[in-house]
């Protein structure tokens, strides 16, 4: 319906005739992404929405505007707690996959090593292993008594405590996970830095590190703020992982939703929580659109 | 050129982004309806459908089991449905069908799985309610269905009456867990402690669950028991807290709404729990899933765990346990467990194959396979077993099987341990 509105309503009266067609053609190959986001997701977030704002009085029947469900979702400890647990999952794992990642990309981006495909080979490797199969590796290997605890224990290390059904399994896992995508953009950021830019530098005298922060850095800003902001989003609304891994409490704003809504059975909590994460993603979401939108710095 | 070049490379990293964001996306987004099933449907679930199968709310029926027809029916065909596990439908399928149709030659018996298909047993109920209603051909014979968990299709008189006359076999069977007069369990499995012999010396076993607490404050870290919604051997723990704390009486809980009086003794089922949470493997880390509680066991990470029996005597008898596992069951009230249930609707073609299929299950040698074979408890009394097998089960034999019944009960368990047991987080005003 949206769409039909679209492509009669906007092009009409301002342009000329013969460019109409083409506009026309253009939001005619545009609507079928448009029409299945608008069903399939616009609709029932909406509705999702209209539904967390509203209580309906049991006596009266009456539906009221209200911002209840969200001032209830925020008086709970255990609901907060989820969030901020979710939260810090989110920061830690985003922040040692730049530690990780960058390392790794400046590597792949500079050496033309054959040891360079090799490891760019096992930096991939996780995008071909499910998160349910490595949930249970992880498991198997760092349970206690699984095989990290038996290697300790073998060069003498004793109370090794399991990161399993804690924050730091979860983080490990997600990490583990989101490597080969971090490393694919920050290199594919680092690639569009044109040698000749950075051997100029070098024949003037600059040494790594200035390289590195004056010239790698600010021109591959924008592929660190893609990376930023999509394993921001994908990591806040993980499911697998934590739901594997994590404890029983606090969850995870993923695992929590699945919980209201399957185990305690309250649908309008669940979807508090999701809209609660949306709008928590959305945030990163803007930004996310401005930076891919934003014109090229330093374009000639 | 390099404009060229550019904007391929932009569309290489959209390309690879967005196929990475889709993988991603495949890995968390149809997890809700497919990861969670695998460490909650463990083999246990079949066995006690009362306490470990997740709510209806959490299966989305994609289809009809009703949909599912049998290759023939009539007056020497018995259609048997069931939702079991593939060893259960093993079992029947290569030991007692056989035998039955040795000793009753004249019939036919298809065992129609409906695992998974919508919901199941009950959607052939309301088919066989459907037929009954226009009078035709109900295309089932037995349900793996216990009759009391639907109560309109049983005021609608849709099942047969069984007594010791229909199936004779009834007269053995354990008085406590014939529910109802319309459907016939026939094997069960009953939720018991497990320790390391080695470890927890006989003069220490508890037999109360006074002593158990004890034992579990007097041993930090060697003692765990699951996520209640996540395993039946951790949900019925839970629960013997709660018959705790009200009595030890559980025939107070009565399947249906929620008695309010009981509801509000909850929390010091929470304060019984919450009590020993420190105390529990790595402080108060709880295992999701029955299975996992077997592997810290099993590895020596804890001394002793509440567990399912069935699961248990398959772990012993296939090694994955060390000998030195001993099973043990309280002896002021047991844990409770499940019984599975078989129905016979009233409309169907072959009622005196079904009564006689049923009654031959409850034979004494079918009921020494169910633990033999199956680490299953039997449904007729014990002492109508060989007595070696007796003796070798001594430990944990009960004529008791508390039976928890489910529905909004078990929800509000769920929801009451999570919030007061699991987390460290004190719950304040609402």
């Amino acid at each position: 319906m949206e769409t039909a509105q679209l492509t009669t309503a906007r092009p009409a009266p301002a342009v000329p005739a013969r460019r109409d067609w083409s506009a026309l053609f253009a939001y005619l190959l545009i609507s079928p992404p448009l029409l299945v986001l608008t069903l399939l997701i616009f609709i029932p977030a909406a509705q999702a929405v209209i539904e967390t704002l509203s209580t309906t009085d049991a006596a009266t029947g009456q539906t009221t505007l209200t911002l209840q469900n969200y001032i209830a979702f925020f008086q709970d400890p255990i609901l907060v707690a989820n969030l901020e647990f979710t939260i810090q999952i989110t920061i830690a794992t985003v922040a040692l996959l730049f530690v990780i990642g960058f390392p790794l990309a400046l590597y792949l981006r500079f050496s033309k090593s054959r040891i360079a495909a090799a490891v760019q080979v096992l930096a991939l490797f996780p995008l071909f292993v499910p998160g349910v199969i490595l949930s249970f590796a992880l498991i198997e290997f760092l349970g206690s008594h699984g095989m990290f605890d038996t290697m300790l224990n073998l060069i003498g290390i004793q109370g090794y405590r399991t990161p399993y059904q804690h924050l730091q399994g979860i983080v490990i896992a997600l990490v583990w996970e989101n490597i080969p995508f971090t490393v694919l953009i920050l290199t594919a950021g680092l690639r569009q830095v044109e040698d000749a830019v950075v051997e100029s530098a070098r024949d003037v005298g600059a040494n790594f590190w200035q390289i590195f922060t004056r010239i790698l850095l600010p021109l591959s800003k924008r592929s660190a703020m893609i990376v930023l902001c999509l394993n921001i989003i994908g990591v806040f609304g993980a499911f697998t992982i934590p739901y594997l891994l994590g404890p029983a409490q606090p969850m995870t704003m993923g695992v929590s939703m699945q919980q209201t809504f399957n185990r305690y059975e309250d649908r309008t909590g669940a979807l508090t929580q999701a809209v609660i994460t949306f709008l928590f993603c959305a945030v990163v979401g803007v930004l996310y659109v401005r930076t891919i939108t934003q014109p090229r710095e330093g374009q000639r | 050129m390099g404009n060229i070049k550019r904007i391929a490379i932009v569309l290489l990293v959209l390309l690879i982004g967005s196929v990475v964001a889709a993988c991603a996306g495949a890995t968390n987004a149809p997890a809700p309806t497919s990861a969670p099933a695998a460490p909650t449907s463990a083999p246990a679930a079949t066995n006690a459908p009362a306490a470990t199968s997740a709510p209806a709310a959490g299966a989305t029926p994609t289809q009809n089991a009703a949909d599912i027809k049998p290759p023939s029916s009539g007056e020497n065909v018995i259609n048997m449905y069931s939702d079991d596990d593939s060893n259960i439908r093993d079992w029947l399928t290569n030991k007692i069908i056989p035998a039955f149709l040795q000793k009753f030659p004249q019939y036919k018996v298809n065992l129609i799985s409906v695992r998974g298909v919508g919901n199941g047993p009950r959607d052939i109920a309301d088919r066989a309610k459907a037929a009954l209603d226009t009078n035709s051909d109900p295309l089932a014979d037995i349900l793996v269905f216990d009759c009391t968990t639907y109560p309109a299709l049983r005021q609608a008189d849709l099942w047969v009456k069984l007594d010791d006359t229909n199936v004779p076999n009834r007269k053995n069977v354990i008085n406590s867990i014939k529910t109802s007069d319309c459907s016939q369990p026939y094997r069960g499995s009953q939720v018991l402690l497990a320790y390391d012999s080695t470890k927890v010396p006989e003069n220490e076993v508890p037999h109360t669950f006074t002593d158990l607490l004890a034992w579990i404050k007097a041993h930090p870290g060697q003692f765990v028991y699951c996520r209640p919604d996540k395993g039946g051997s951790g949900s019925n723990f839970v629960v013997r807290a709660i018959y705790e704390v009200t009595g030890k009486d559980p025939s107070l809980f009565k399947p249906g709404d929620p008695d309010p009086a009981l509801l509000a003794k909850f929390p010091d089922a929470w304060k019984l729990l919450r009590d020993i949470h420190s105390a529990i493997y790595d402080n108060g880390a709880y295992p999701a899933g029955n299975t996992q509680v077997q592997t810290l066991l099993a590895n020596g990470s804890v001394s002793m765990a509440s567990v399912w029996s069935d699961q248990s005597l398959q772990a012993l008898q296939k090694g994955v346990y060390p000998p030195t596992i001993k099973l043990v069951q309280l002896n002021d009230l047991p844990f409770p467990g499940g019984y599975n249930y078989l129905s016979v609707p009233k409309n169907s073609r072959n009622v005196k194959g079904a009564l006689e299929f049923i009654n031959f299950l409850l034979e004494p040698d079918n009921q020494v396979s169910v633990v033999k074979d199956l680490g299953g408890f039997p449904a007729v009394d014990w002492s109508l077993l060989p007595k070696d097998l007796q003796q070798q089960y001594t430990s944990v034999i009960t004529s008791n099987v508390p039976s928890w019944p489910g529905g909004k009960w078990t929800t509000e368990l769920y929801k009451g341990w999570y919030d007061n047991v699991a987390t460290n987080i004190k719950q304040g005003s609402p």
